[in-house]
């Protein structure tokens, strides 16, 4: 029986090997039909199309309570899904004749205001989709708005407007919708705020600005004065190209996503890059235009990976 | 919702198999070196390869057996349909889609004469947008929207059409196309769009002579029909050639009793041909009509004699001189200004037997336009001189349109050396609009065709995954079909920005040296911000203008932006609100870039072919008065050309005049100009008159000969051509070769037909009428090979069919269901219709999958069988069996391409799984390698120093052997002699535990002690090493020397020998 046992090793050692480099070699084989690895991806879903569930270039992005995500795509719908990404609800945008929404925001009491792009207004809805009011119209003037992007509220009840069309500028209003000032309607470190795509406040309330066509994140204090800015035109580290969205993460941190470089970038409150995330492409793990990124209570970061049609929810 | 199963695409190979028992009679035997087990294991493996491979030969594959449904909805937008049946429709798929079960998918197509796609198949309740409106409603071709919607069934569903119409089909064989349908498994059901038209009036038709004489009173008769049972009062007027015909009231006022009524009227004509009329009843109640568009009538005849020039005037006032001296020439010229040229149509053109282009651009004409110009020239016979200006030929932006294919000079300077450059740069914003993509490409490609190929050509848009790109780079464009195959490729993608892309051009449109002439044009439909004030001054500085053009209105064109790019860099801002402009704009706006195109210095044309027709009666070498500029143009390389006037440089010869004959009209290029700032001088030269009265004349269409009476009627879909041929004494003229040239005035598309002789001296054809509006025919006859006109006839199709339509066709849609064994549903019933029943057979696909079977059924298994064979011990089999498995399952099976957490759960579950199997075979042999370290722990703790001392022992005599054996060192030199060596002598109970087999005795004793020692098993139960382990006959220094092939080789020989002699011993 001793023998048995010893004999094991004895007999196979060379055989062993062969077996285990076979092993090895076939399973770094089949290993090489796929690239990089899923990069972090924890799921994505969606696929194009119209039904409820799917997306046609979806373009914004936000969180509601308990990691709920509302999504606003180029069919001018939004939907709503659960924190693993299954639909709950969704509703066409009352005319979209003109063109589509390319932001929104969930209020802290739950409503959604959608930055109703080429109806130049602000469209209020329900959780569920019942339209309640619209605000702003097509104007110069405080309180009506060229072409919104977006639409964010602050801590204290106040809204801010982010606006384009020849008029790029962030109209800040009381929660009631009075004009309380507006804000990048003078060149700041050397620019007047070129189309901002997408604005975001941090705990202190300061307003970052995606900058976008200025390739440059912009903060303001509350009040609207200027405090930094950050980014230059390029794709290494701390470089954008045509940044659309940014969130103020948790943690503070601000992330970034790069529609001209289909990657997410953090940064710090001075501007100095942290990390990126995505390469170009189209397989899970890469993105392809992302217009949104925000990050969910859970930490997992949610990508709206535009001309994939899809979502990609990653843990970075 | 769906199956697979496995299948055989020759199952017929599969009769091999029989040949799996005589693998293993013949295995059997090669196998009997291994103990039973592994035999068993061998065979099974090697049987098992034998059958996948047959299988793979018989051509294993998948099959899908789907039993999801796509319903594809067909929706009828043909003009019968009412359009407040539209509504109904719509709310129709709307509601019943409500129903669809999950896996389901709907697709939507409207369909007129043409099919459109609105919503491919997809799954789930899908939201139907409005629908747009149909590009030919005037036809009805279900036929057409059947095959359409054959095409975009996904291959693995069950499949149904629904068919939303009325019937009224028009186009196509609907029923043969249902029965393919039928054949293919597809499913039709119909809901009907029932609609009763009781109150109706509609015009039949207008019949007039088709050739009539000047100033005789040309008999009208007009056929209106009243369908219901009561007497319509209402009052008929009659327009000729777009004028009121002063009718009086008792012809005016006509009561239309029920059926058929005949209105018989009279008009005068007088002048040239053509004549149009038209006719239309209003009734006094407009209750009594439902559809006012059946009301009209319309025909048109020729008059026979007279002959008109048409002048296309850029500025009247530069023409004057020409009016003037073709007027004393007795010629009667028609001049009018090219902006109100707007409507010209083949019929228009028809009306003169020349037409003048006096400096047109060819931005003034449409591309059908274009075409019905040359029909008029090459199949009706009419004659065309274009003559210069700086807005003409190349300088016009004529350059690759369809007129310079019938100009005696091409528009491209070909025998020139040097020519200054234009340069044009577009920047392409295009990606909002649905098919905005489509016709930005096609406006590109129209901007390269109209710039010469000495012109620089560049395109820039903006790429999702490349940013702002160069889609053709900035290139001479000498290779259009490359650049427009570049430009086809173009993606379009939604550019943010105009700066950079703007940026890009303007460098290189600077770096473009040899250019005179540099210019941009902006293509934009969305919301791109604007470039910055620097790169709007670098473009002024640089003097390159910038045109912008706003398309895809409707949706959000930033206008402000556009217009001030344009006016900031002094180009012209176009708000496209009709998508067919834009071709026209391109034209125009890439002439800005053909100026260097033109010669504006004094020369004196010389004659270069004074025997032209055109050229008779003028003096050969006698000095012209000079010309103060031209247009450079090359004369095409056709013998048929003549070039009567030149001017000479050291590099060639330009054309000044040139003419030729093509197809049966004739054309002429004067690329100087008479206007006053070029031609001034000429107007004052004696021939002048007299030049241009030749020129012209020599252009007019010929007269008709012979006695020909034309007739055409409408049949449904056909038009008929029918000729009564006689001479002059009026005999019958047989054996004609007579053909007609029969072109759709709109859109000037041409038919060829031949008439065929029926009966003595006369002939018939026919043509497809598969539009409204006017047909044009110019009968001609052959002889001797060339084709000379003989007289002009032409068919008015005023309105379409659908409009005659009064109800539903239910007996076609009865027949469609009947053939389709479909249901019929009504479109107000949604609840009851059941359009997503599951009754259509199941679709099967099959998927060849012996590739995958080769590389992870085959493959794994042949490397079982090899190791079987070759690692000879259950435990390393076991191991890489589990390898095998482990691979198979991760990679074949493809489990850790999935997402997320399934991945890990399921490379756990393999895991796991390969760890069952792999332990399940080796159990029987590790079972004592188990109670080997169960018992040892108890024997070690007892006979720690027994052991110890034994090893000692062991050692030394393995270290006495050793060197006894370093003494025979001549032996190790020669492997042949060593094996002559007596072996030692092997050991009784011999395992394949070789490194203690020393072939001494005391060794021997000493590994007996340490086995019992450890407390191991009795030799007695260990399983049978003898029989599948090599017998260690020789030394191991020996074996050392030997290579392991020949050993493995004699120890097979060995054991075959021995149980050859076992055998034999049970034999005997």
């Amino acid at each position: 029986m001793l023998i048995q046992a010893v004999q094991f090793p004895r007999v196979s050692s060379q055989k062993l090997l062969v077996v285990w480099l076979v092993g090895v070699a076939l399973l770094s084989g089949a290993g090489c039909r796929r690239e990089a690895g899923p990069n972090g991806v924890v799921q994505a879903f969606g696929t194009t199309g119209l039904g409820w569930g799917d997306f046609s270039y979806p373009r914004a992005i936000s969180m509601a309570a308990g990691d709920k995500f509302y999504v606003v795509d180029k069919s001018a719908r939004i939907q709503r899904f659960d924190q693993d990404g299954k639909f709950e609800v969704g509703w066409w945008m009352p005319d979209y004749k003109s063109g589509k929404p390319v932001g929104l925001t969930v209020h802290p009491d739950g409503r959604v205001l959608v930055a109703d792009t080429h109806y130049h207004r602000i469209s209020i809805f329900t959780a569920d989709g019942q339209l309640l009011e619209t605000r702003g119209g097509e104007g110069d003037q405080p309180g009506q708005f060229r072409l919104p992007t977006d639409v964010e509220v602050a801590a204290d009840g106040t809204i801010f407007v982010s606006e384009y069309g020849g008029n790029d500028r962030i109209t800040h209003f009381t929660a009631d919708w009075q004009v309380i000032s507006t804000i990048g309607e003078v060149p700041v470190a050397g620019m007047r705020i070129n189309r901002p795509n997408k604005i975001d406040l941090d705990a202190e309330g300061n307003i970052w600005v995606a900058d976008s066509c200025n390739h440059r994140i912009v903060c303001f204090a509350p009040d609207g004065t200027f405090l930094t800015s950050f980014g230059e035109l390029g794709d290494g580290a701390g470089q954008l190209r045509f940044p659309y969205d940014l969130h103020v993460c948790r943690d503070g941190t601000l992330l970034v996503a790069e529609y001209g470089n289909h990657r997410l970038q953090w940064f710090n409150r001075e501007g100095k890059s942290l990390r990126t995330w995505g390469t170009p492409g189209r397989e899970l793990g890469q993105l392809y235009s992302p217009w949104g990124a925000a990050e969910g209570a859970n930490g997992l970061v949610y990508i709206v990976d535009s001309l994939n049609n899809r979502l990609q929810m990653v843990r970075p | 919702m769906s199956s697979i199963s496995l299948t055989f695409e020759r199952p017929e190979w599969l009769w091999l198999l029989l040949t799996l028992p005589l693998l293993v009679v013949v295995s059997w035997r090669a196998l009997r070196s291994l103990d039973a087990r592994l035999r068993f294991t061998a065979l099974t493996a090697r049987c098992l390869v034998l059958a996948v491979l047959i299988a793979c030969a018989a051509g294993i594959e998948f099959e899908h057996t789907n039993r999801n449904l796509t319903v594809l909805f067909l929706l009828d937008r043909s003009n019968s349909i009412p359009k407040e049946l539209y509504g109904a429709q719509e709310q129709f798929i709307r509601e019943v889609v409500k129903t669809i079960p999950p896996e389901d998918r709907v697709g939507v197509l409207t369909f007129d004469a043409q099919s459109y796609v609105e919503q491919l198949p997809m799954r789930g309740n899908i939201f139907i947008e409005v629908l747009p409106e149909g590009l030919r409603p005037d036809r009805t071709d279900i036929a057409g929207a059947v095959r359409m919607a054959m095409a975009l069934f996904p291959p693995d569903t069950a499949k149904r059409i629904i068919i939303l119409s009325d019937g009224n089909n028009n186009v196509g064989d609907i029923l043969g196309e249902v029965q393919r349908a039928k054949a293919s498994g597809v499913g039709v059901d119909v809901v009907p769009m029932y609609y009763i038209r009781s109150k109706e009036i509609y015009a039949e038709k207008l019949v007039v002579p088709s050739l009539v004489k000047d100033g005789d009173l040309v008999p009208l008769r007009a056929i209106l029909i009243n369908p219901s049972n009561m007497p319509v009062k209402g009052t008929i007027s009659l327009t000729h050639n777009s004028e009121a015909v002063p009718l009086p009231d008792e012809l005016a006022r006509q009561t239309l009793e029920p059926g058929q009524n005949l209105i018989a009227l009279k008009v005068p004509v007088h002048g040239s041909k053509p004549h149009r009329f038209e006719l239309v009843f209003r009734p006094d109640q407009e209750s009594a009509d439902t559809l006012p568009e059946n009301n009209r009538a319309t025909a048109f005849t020729f008059v026979g004699g007279g002959e008109k020039v048409l002048l296309l005037s850029l500025r009247e006032e530069d023409d004057l001189a020409l009016v003037r001296a073709l007027q004393d020439e007795k010629i009667e010229v028609e001049v009018l200004n090219i902006a109100d040229a707007e409507g010209l149509d083949l019929l228009g053109f028809m009306q003169y037997s020349s037409i003048i282009l006096s400096n047109i651009g060819a931005n003034w004409f449409t591309d059908e336009q274009q075409k019905q110009l040359i029909t008029y020239v090459r199949e009706m016979g009419g004659g065309l001189i274009m003559t210069g200006g700086d807005e003409a030929f190349g300088a016009g932006g004529w350059i690759g349109s369809p007129v310079e294919e019938i100009m005696p000079v091409d528009f491209e300077i070909k025998h020139r050396q040097v020519i200054p450059r234009g340069a044009l740069a577009i920047v392409m914003h295009s990606c909002e609009m649905p098919r905005q993509n489509f016709s930005a490409k096609q406006i590109a490609a129209k901007a390269v065709e109209t710039i010469s190929s000495k012109d620089y050509f560049g395109l820039v848009s903006y790429s999702h995954m490349r940013g702002v790109i160069w889609d053709v780079p900035m290139q001479l464009a000498t290779n259009k079909t490359m650049i427009k195959t570049a430009i086809d490729k173009m993606e379009n993608g939604d550019m943010p920005d105009f700066g950079p892309s703007m940026e890009m051009a303007v460098t290189s449109l600077m770096q473009v040296k040899d250019a005179a002439q540099r210019h941009m044009i902006i293509l934009s439909d969305g919301d791109a911000s604007p470039p910055s004030q620097a790169t709007i001054n670098k473009m002024v500085q640089n003097k390159i203008t910038c045109s912008t053009v706003g398309i895809g209105y409707g949706s959000h064109v930033m206008e402000p932006t556009l217009r001030q790019i344009a006016t900031d860099t002094g180009g012209r801002f176009y708000a496209a609100r009709n998508p067919k402009a834009l071709p026209q704009i391109f034209v125009k706006e890439s002439k800005v870039v053909r100026r260097p195109l033109l010669i504006e210095e004094p020369f004196m044309p010389q004659v270069y072919y004074g025997m032209s027709e055109v050229w008779t009666g003028f003096p050969l070498d006698a000095g012209l008065p000079p010309l103060n500029g031209m247009v450079l143009t090359s004369p095409k390389t056709d013998p048929l050309v003549e070039m009567p006037l030149v001017r000479k440089t050291s590099e060639g010869n330009d054309p000044v005049l040139a003419h030729w004959r093509v197809g049966l009209g004739k054309t002429v290029a004067f690329t100087s100009g008479y206007w006053s700032h070029w031609g001034g001088n000429w107007t004052q030269w004696s021939g002048y008159s007299k030049f241009w009265a030749q020129l012209v004349r020599w252009s007019m269409s010929e007269g008709k000969r012979g006695n020909y009476d034309v007739t055409t009627r409408l049949d449904g879909n056909v038009g008929r051509i029918i000729v009564n041929a006689l001479d002059a004494d009026s005999n019958y003229l047989n054996f004609l070769h007579l053909q007609a040239a029969v072109a759709q005035s709109d859109s000037g598309e041409i038919k060829q037909i031949k008439l065929t002789q029926v009966g003595p001296g006369q002939y018939e054809g026919q043509f497809d009428v598969n539009s409204t509006g006017q047909y044009v025919a110019n009968i001609s006859v052959v002889e001797n090979g060339a084709a000379s006109s003989v007289a002009h006839t032409g068919l008015a199709v005023p309105y379409s069919p659908e409009y005659k339509e009064l109800a539903a066709n239910d007996a076609l849609l009865q027949e469609i269901v009947d053939t389709a064994e479909g249901k019929l549903w009504d479109v107000g019933d949604f609840q009851t219709a059941q359009i997503f029943r599951h009754d259509l057979p199941e679709t099967r696909s099959r998927q060849p999958v012996w590739e995958w079977v080769l590389a992870w059924v085959l493959l794994p298994l042949f490397l079982i069988d090899v190791a079987v064979r070759r690692l000879a011990s259950m435990v390393a089999l076991s191991i890489f069996i589990e390898v095998l498995l482990f691979v198979v399952l991760l990679f074949g099976l493809g489990v850790v391409y999935r997402m997320g957490w399934s991945a890990v759960w399921g490379t756990l579950l393999v895991i796991a799984f390969c760890e069952l199997v792999g332990w399940s075979i080796r159990f029987r042999s590790i079972r004592p390698a188990l109670e080997f370290f169960t018992s040892s722990v108890v024997a070690l703790r007892g006979a720690g120093h027994t052991s110890a001392g034994s090893l000692q022992q062991l050692k030394g005599t393995r270290e006495r052997v050793r060197d006894e054996r370093t003494g025979e060192g001549e032996v190790r030199l020669d492997p042949l002699e060593a094996r002559k060596v007596k072996p030692l002598t092997p050991t009784e109970n011999a395992d394949s535990g070789v490194r203690f087999d020393v072939g001494d005795e005391a060794a021997q004793q000493q590994a007996g002690d340490l086995r019992s020692a450890l407390g191991g098993a009795a030799t007695d139960d260990t399983p049978t090493p003898k029989k599948f382990v090599r017998q260690p006959e020789q030394k191991p220094d020996e074996m050392g020397v030997e290579s392991p092939m020949e050993r493995l080789r004699r120890a097979r020989q060995r054991a075959r020998d021995q149980m050859d002699d076992q055998e034999g011993d049970k034999k005997q």
